[in-house]
């Protein structure tokens, strides 16, 4: 099936975005039940499951020209956006051909990778770009390997090193995150760039996680749901331009929530590179505004009591003291009390 | 490239390297393209013959798109998958795989890497000598060999084109493994493969002269037998002999009871299951000295025991 | 090994090592920086920054010698060359303000040793060093929660949030959601 896209889309400035019915049907919705608690809810990452989100190995939707073209703008104005360590270019290279071959495996109508030993040619119809070049040879392709396919994916993407019983992120490209720096986060250890991460260091989230992901295998990637709330359409909301994006918070009213306060869902895909050994973490950013969500009356009447009754600590983390009353006062109006069915499904098929 | 196990392959070639060596290059066997094998990485092949059914994990030497190679030795006192390999094996066979796993990865950070290999623990060395060259990254490799088998090993490491590869027709004299890591630059890390003689030396020797424990990588492989012992599974309520070439691992798959397993070789921790009764005896790398005297842990695909029998929870 | 902030604690020798090097920023080693037990002799070397041009280290290594320089920068230019030469079973020792110890840690990095081979302890002043995430300055010396930044003025929460790459804590902009709204100022960090 072909992807209707909309080249049109802005997430800055004017927000010209929206999501068409199928786009907010296949939202990855994150909650699994009525309320939320750090966990470590990882699973395989096969195709199916209770969200269109999960069908290809990278998901491309609709937003994906628009999106790919806000990268570009990020990058123009921040190159540090994108940052390899150098002992990494083996990672780079088992990047660009996991995305370009899941890319093309998953939409042969927009991706082709054709190859003759390691003279590949790429053509990413989208985005009009055909390119052939020697993999292996950085001097074969206009960027480095890790940002050239990067900059023709959804969502962020870091690379993480495997040394000393951790992982380090010694690589990413990050500019549709929810506040956190690459360039200040680079080289630390899983344990240092989760950091300021409240709550979960207490309960021991992230030991039993790194013990998990240091066993990640080649060929079995696994994914995670997390989320946030953002206000506006706005992908690039970084701790670097935080002075631009953070006024947004103060603009929400009873009358203009709905339309403007956003839950910002990351799929989050883990995946052991088979040359480098390292782990690369694909960070899929989708937004929905409250309004589109509550269209779904289960969806609805989950996020009202998950925002009611969220940890505190977990609340400020997430940025949502300054509004997350008015969310709850908002949402209460598609909370009828009825119970909701388990898991993350719509429970209907069309809007 | 996310394919997932069982990779079916297809024994292409066999190669007779020596009397006790075979070369076994293997390809897709339904023309797939393979999933890469890096270096460090080892495939774990189900060789079916007539009688029983072996998983035996093998380090790929070298892949090259269309195929791996692999080398295997025919052990004496073998638990029958490499007899398997040389007496029955034949090229046009199927042999189903696991995707290429990689539990002994070159790491980033040091400044020298310091191979030392002994016997057939050749394999996994060759394929980081072949990176370490292309990519210009400083390495030495040391391996000891048979005096009749230098000619085997010479032609092997040929291929790389290192200066640096040192062939040793004897076992390492007293003192010898101490004097070559006396003089590594700070910043060197070990990566060793081979007889547990010499890797206890290499391990000893690193002790003594303040290396720190993480400089030291090993592969382990083989998981030999031994004394055959009866396992009770206290859950499922089986009882079971395991075979002195038999894993207790192999023995718990063959009765039907589910268990996880990955590397097979003790490193992972994917088997790890509770012991409630028994003296077990160690052969893992995964459980720390403190879980190990505790007994109360046991890893089942490469350790067996010392008492008669074993109790374990599943 | 929990949050980002490091942790530091008294010195203790590693009997496991073969060699020992300590190094100071301060023209004595401080007692208070080893742990009970430790003294400075025992370290088979040890440096020192004097503070003052005329500095000059000995020629003599290996043996137990006290060597002075005339600044971090000084004992880092001969740290490095120190590194790049000694072998296995070395270990190094650093006691001084945070900014300096993660300068000898990076050192260390660069020639690949690692987690166990290397101790750190500050002493002194616990100022802190503030990257700003909006222009990329560094601001030296913070000792209160909030700072204007030395590059674009911004004022600044300093996070507990602390890279060792760039060898310093996070800053935002404290008041970017409503201007002029700033907290109160307090020195935290002395």
């Amino acid at each position: 099936m072909s992807i209707a896209y909309k080249p049109d889309e802005t997430f800055r400035d004017d927000f010209v975005y929206s999501n068409s019915d199928t786009a907010i049907l296949r939202f990855p919705f994150p909650f699994i039940e009525d309320e939320y608690m750090y966990s470590v809810n990882i699973e395989p990452h096969v195709r199916g499951g209770e969200t269109g989100a999960f069908e290809a190995v990278f998901d491309v939707d609709e937003h994906y020209i628009a999106e790919c073209r806000e990268r570009a703008m990020v990058l123009e104005q921040d190159p540090n956006r994108c940052m390899v360590l150098p002992h990494m270019m083996t990672a780079q290279w088992d990047t660009l051909e996991l995305i370009m071959e899941s890319l093309a495996e998953d939409y042969p109508e927009d991706f082709t990778l054709e190859k003759d030993g390691d003279a590949w040619t790429w053509t990413n119809r989208p985005l009009g770009i055909k390119d052939s070049f020697v993999f292996g040879d950085v001097d074969s392709l206009p960027l480095e390997p890790f940002e050239y396919i990067t900059r023709q994916a959804q969502g962020d993407f870091t690379l993480q090193d495997q040394r000393e019983n951790n992982l380090f992120m010694d690589g990413g490209m990050v500019t549709t995150q929810a506040d956190w720096s690459l360039e200040f986060d680079l080289g630390m250890s899983f344990h240092e760039w989760h950091g300021p991460v409240p709550v979960a260091h207490e309960i021991n989230v992230f030991d039993r996680a790194l013990q998990y992901l240091l066993r990640l295998q080649y060929g079995n990637p696994v994914r995670r749901l997390n989320w946030t709330m953002t206000v506006n359409p706005r992908l690039d909301t970084s701790p670097e331009n935080y002075p631009i994006w953070g006024p947004d918070r103060t603009t929400l009213t009873p009358e203009n929530i709905g339309g403007k306060l956003h839950l910002r869902v990351e799929l989050q895909t883990l995946f052991r590179l088979p040359r480098s050994n390292a782990i690369l973490f694909g960070i899929r950013c989708y937004l929905a505004s409250l309004d589109e969500l509550t269209r779904v009356p289960k969806w609805g009447r989950r996020l009202h009591r998950v925002l009611r009754d969220l940890h505190p600590e977990i609340a400020e983390y997430k940025g949502t003291t300054r509004y997350r009353e008015m969310a709850v006062d908002y949402l209460s109006q598609f909370d009828d009390g009825e119970p909701t069915s388990p898991g993350i499904g719509p429970d209907v098929e069309s809007l | 490239m996310i394919r997932h196990d069982p990779l079916m392959l297809r024994v292409s070639r066999i190669e007779s390297l020596s009397p006790t060596l075979r070369r076994i290059i293997l390809k897709s066997a339904d023309n797939e393209p393979l999933p890469v094998a890096g270096p460090g990485a080892h495939l774990s092949l189900t060789l079916a013959s007539p009688k029983k059914v072996y998983r035996n994990s093998y380090s790929v030497v070298s892949f090259s798109g269309d195929h791996y190679e692999l080398i295997v030795r025919r052990v004496e006192d073998s638990r029958g998958g490499s007899a398997f390999v040389h007496e029955n094996l034949k090229e046009g066979d199927l042999l189903p795989s696991t995707v290429p796993l990689n539990l002994f990865p070159i790491q980033v950070g040091s400044r020298k890497r310091l191979l030392i290999g002994g016997g057939i623990g050749v394999t996994p060395l060759l394929s980081f000598a072949k990176v370490l060259q292309e990519n210009g990254d400083r390495f030495e490799m040391h391996q000891f060999v048979r005096e009749d088998e230098k000619a085997v090993f010479e032609n092997l490491v040929q291929g790389v084109g290192s200066k640096n590869i040192h062939i040793h027709t004897r076992r390492p004299k007293e003192g010898e493994i101490q004097a070559l890591l006396e003089e590594q630059p700070l910043g060197t890390s070990i990566y060793m493969c081979g007889p547990d003689g010499l890797m206890a030396a290499v391990d000893e020797a690193a002790e003594t002269l303040g290396w720190p424990e993480n400089h030291v990588h090993r592969e382990v492989f083989g998981a030999a037998g031994g004394k055959p012992f009866k396992a009770k599974l206290a859950k499922s309520g089986c009882e079971l002999e395991v075979g002195e070439n038999q894993s207790l691992l192999e023995a718990i798959e063959e009765a039907g009871v589910p268990i996880n397993s990955l590397c097979r070789g003790g490193a992972c921790g994917a088997c790890m299951t509770s012991l409630l009764e028994g003296d077990p005896e160690h052969r893992d790398h995964f459980l720390n000295n403190e879980e190990k005297d505790s007994g109360k842990l046991i890893m089942p695909c490469v350790s067996r025991a010392k008492s008669a029998q074993l109790v374990l929870d599943i | 090994m929990s949050k980002s902030r490091p942790t530091y604690s008294p010195l203790y020798l590693d009997k496991t090592g073969k060699r020992h090097l300590i190094v100071s920023d301060t023209a004595e080693i401080p007692a208070e920086a080893l742990a009970d037990g430790v003294t400075p002799d025992m370290f088979d070397e040890r440096w020192t920054i004097a503070g003052h041009s005329k500095a000059i280290p000995g020629t003599e290594r290996g043996a137990v010698a006290d060597h002075e320089f005339r600044s971090m920068n000084h004992l880092l230019i001969a740290l490095r060359r120190r590194l790049g030469e000694e072998k296995m079973g070395f270990r190094l020792y650093a006691v001084g303000a945070e900014g300096f110890l993660w300068e000898v840690r990076t050192a260390a990095v660069v020639v690949g040793m690692g987690g166990g081979e290397v101790q750190l302890n500050q002493v002194g002043s616990q100022a802190r060093r503030v990257f700003c995430n909006h222009c990329r300055t560094i601001t030296e010396g913070v000792t209160t929660n909030i700072v204007e930044c030395a590059g674009c003025g911004a004022n600044l929460f300093v996070r507990d949030h602390f890279s060792r790459r760039l060898n310093a804590f996070a800053g935002f902009q404290v008041d970017a959601e409503e201007p002029g709204d700033i907290p109160e100022i307090e020195e935290i960090y002395r």
